[in-house]
């Protein structure tokens, strides 16, 4: 699953066209991803499901996005 | 709209980034075509020293301060381009019109503020270039005498890239209303990686140029520009592998700083500034204000290295004894490739001033390996920093904040790499190329250099000093000094200003003497007294 | 805190802090900063001797 994760200056959020959530640590946001996928059945027990979370660069302020074009990408494995 | 980092093509058509390797890749293969006896590139503005009265037998009228660059070197149009003169200024800003709103469009900017700020910029930019030539600022004491005076600053062209900054300066710090409109246009690292795709043509081309001294002094500059890429790689990883775990103890242990601002301000504050600050406040998985905070320091702090360094490292300290050492140190302590190359190219003018004033024009440099020095650095750090970023999300992710199932991907390197770096390394390897599979300035092959040389000046001379003096006029325009003295920023001050003189820019001067020391330029005073 | 309703997602400008935020808050010292820094000086002296002795133009030769 693809989700863009950005930062609203309080919480780190993630959405894609099924879900949204935010939580101000990372820690926080993957407890809570991997709770609402298992609630929803996104992933079944003993299985594992890949969740690529896309840095939207647009949170980052017009004026340094000429420096640097890449925050980060990261993958979080999700357990049912 | 989102801007995600997906697939390894991500941002081709819409970051500045490709944009400076299109640009300067397109106007470096219109340069090229005159090996095949093709001249579409002579039109380049370039400005000449002047004068308001021309002495008897002296030189310096108005009516040449700016003129073609085909005029001097194109050998299948001359007269055409001769007959341009001031009328370069027209074509030089019609074709880069087309070309950078091209690019403005293709990156979904605001086109026709952009057009506007560009034409404003554009014009300044000539303006000061112009004032910047008048002999006064710009002759020194060995051609003074030709423009009528007894006394001149000696500054060459660096006088120009002062102006620009100055009037940039003005116009960020006291017309802020003017400043923000211009920003859409104001774009010093486009600028400024574009001209370092030009300087590649100019480090290839260095070697041809030299060649028509001689083509054991064409191999001698081949061989130092080989020497300069060599020693920045190691120097650079050296400086890096020693700044960042200083900054980090000083941040850590002296200013108490939490551990992720640390680690963004070892990277911010060490070589590369704000893409450090990005690449690794998204590497140990910061909140993005902490490399937001860093990044505005850090652009301020940049110009005023800018201002100081250049005139510190030529008139104090190494000075025209090791040309290459302060050009070296000048990459590895100035943050941001636009501060560091604008201020190498600075340094460069001043440099070369110095030391043909010094010897009464016994020694003449070629223009360019200063400058090249210190892009040199700034290049190898600019590719090194995607690696440490790398190492850092790896120990950040698994050994710091062990989040269970959270994995880092090799990926990430490339969507970290400067791709402006690509456009410079191919053009100065094709032209590097050309040198050496014709004959590496032997007889035979001359009449091929000589056609690459009508192509390649245009851009690497022309082309070149007009990115960095937008470049030069875009970093003032967008610098606001205040923002030194928002309190906000609270310690991260101090630590930059005790970690920048008192641990930076010494150690960076020491490094850059370990591997640069003796490297001597070679002399082309012959050269230039017979062309 | 699950499925709240985030705020939108737009560029941020850096004001969204304060300084506090950044700045406090440090965390005690852990071994495995000093193994980073320690390390980061070992491989910098390790490429350092080796660059002196393969760079042609270092101050060793």
């Amino acid at each position: 699953m693809d989700v863009v994760i950005t930062h609203d200056g309080r919480n780190w959020v993630i959405e894609n066209d099924r879900l949204r959530l935010a939580s101000p640590t990372l820690d926080e946001l993957d407890v809570e991803l991997a709770r609402l996928m298992r609630a929803r059945g996104m992933v079944k027990k003993g299985q594992v499901a890949k969740v690529f979370m896309g840095f939207d660069n647009a949170t980052i302020p017009e004026w340094m996005r000429p420096f640097a074009q890449h925050y980060f990408n990261r993958v979080v494995e999700v357990r049912g | 709209m989102t801007s995600v980092n997906r697939k390894w093509y991500s941002g081709m058509a819409t970051q500045e980034d490709w944009w400076a390797v299109y640009l300067g890749l397109f106007f470096f293969f219109l340069g090229l075509l005159s090996i095949a006896g093709v001249d579409l590139v002579g039109w380049a503005v370039y400005p000449t020293k002047w004068v308001f009265n021309v002495p008897e037998g002296g030189k310096g009228a108005i009516s040449h301060a700016f003129y073609a660059l085909g005029s001097k070197y194109s050998l299948t149009a001359k007269a055409f381009y001769k007959s341009l003169g001031w009328w370069s200024i027209i074509w030089t800003y019609v074709i880069f019109t087309i070309a950078t709103c091209i690019g403005a469009a293709s990156m979904k900017w605001d086109l026709k503020r952009f057009f506007i700020g560009w034409t404003i910029i554009y014009f300044l930019t000539i303006a000061t270039w112009f004032i910047g030539h008048h002999a006064f600022f710009a002759a020194n004491k060995t051609n003074w005498h030709q423009y009528g005076l007894n006394f001149a600053l000696s500054l060459g062209g660096g006088a120009s890239f002062i102006l620009a900054l100055i009037f940039g300066l003005i116009i960020g710090n006291f017309f802020k209303g003017f400043a923000n409109y211009l920003s859409v246009a104001a774009k010093p690292e486009w600028y400024i990686k574009t001209a370092i795709v030009f300087l590649g043509v100019k480090v290839g081309y260095l070697p041809i140029k030299a060649a028509a001294t001689s083509a054991k002094m064409g191999q001698q500059m081949a061989s130092l520009t080989g020497h300069l890429f060599l020693a920045g790689a190691v120097a650079t990883i050296v400086a890096y592998l020693i700044f960042w775990p200083g900054i980090y103890l000083i941040a850590r242990k002296m200013f108490k700083l939490p551990r992720k601002t640390a680690a963004v301000l070892g990277s911010g504050i060490s070589i590369c500034g704000v893409s450090a600050a990005v690449a690794t406040g998204g590497a140990v998985r910061a909140k993005p204000v902490v490399s937001i905070m860093v990044s505005a320091l850090v652009v301020v702090w940049a110009v005023i290295e800018l201002v100081v360094l250049p005139g510190f490292f030529t008139h104090i300290w190494p000075g025209t004894a090791d040309p290459l050492v302060a050009g070296s140190a000048m990459g590895m302590a100035v943050k941001t490739d636009g501060a560091d190359a604008a201020a190498g190219d600075l340094l460069d003018e001043f440099m070369r001033n110095k030391v043909t004033a010094e010897t009464n024009g016994a020694v003449v440099w070629p223009e360019g390996v200063i400058t090249t020095s210190a892009v040199m650095t700034k290049v190898w750090i600019d590719m090194f920093i995607g690696l440490w970023a790398f190492v850092l999300a790896m120990i950040w992710v698994y050994k710091i904040d062990r989040r269970p199932g959270e994995t880092v991907q090799a990926s990430e390197v490339w969507h970290r790499f400067p791709k402006f770096v690509l456009g410079y390394f191919a053009a100065w390897f094709i032209y590097l190329g050309i040198f050496f599979a014709n004959g590496a300035g032997a007889p035979e092959g001359m009449h091929v250099l000589k056609a690459a040389k009508a192509g390649a000046v245009p851009v690497e001379k022309g082309f070149r000093k007009l990115f960095f003096m937008l470049t030069f006029m875009s970093l003032g325009i967008i610098t606001d000094f205040s923002k030194l003295a928002e309190a906000k920023f609270g310690r991260m001050v101090w630590v930059y200003f005790v970690a920048l003189f008192c641990f930076i820019i010494p150690v960076a001067i020491i490094i850059a003497y370990l591997f640069h020391h003796g490297m001597q330029i070679p002399n082309i005073a012959g050269q230039v007294a017979a062309g | 805190m699950a499925e709240k309703e985030a705020a939108s997602t737009s560029t941020l400008a850096g004001g969204e802090y304060e300084a506090e935020d950044v700045l406090a808050d440090a965390e005690p010292w852990e071994p495995i900063e000093t193994k980073l820094v320690v390390w980061s000086f070992i491989i910098a002296g390790i490429v350092l001797v080796i660059g002196l002795f393969i760079v042609p133009t270092s101050v060793l030769h």
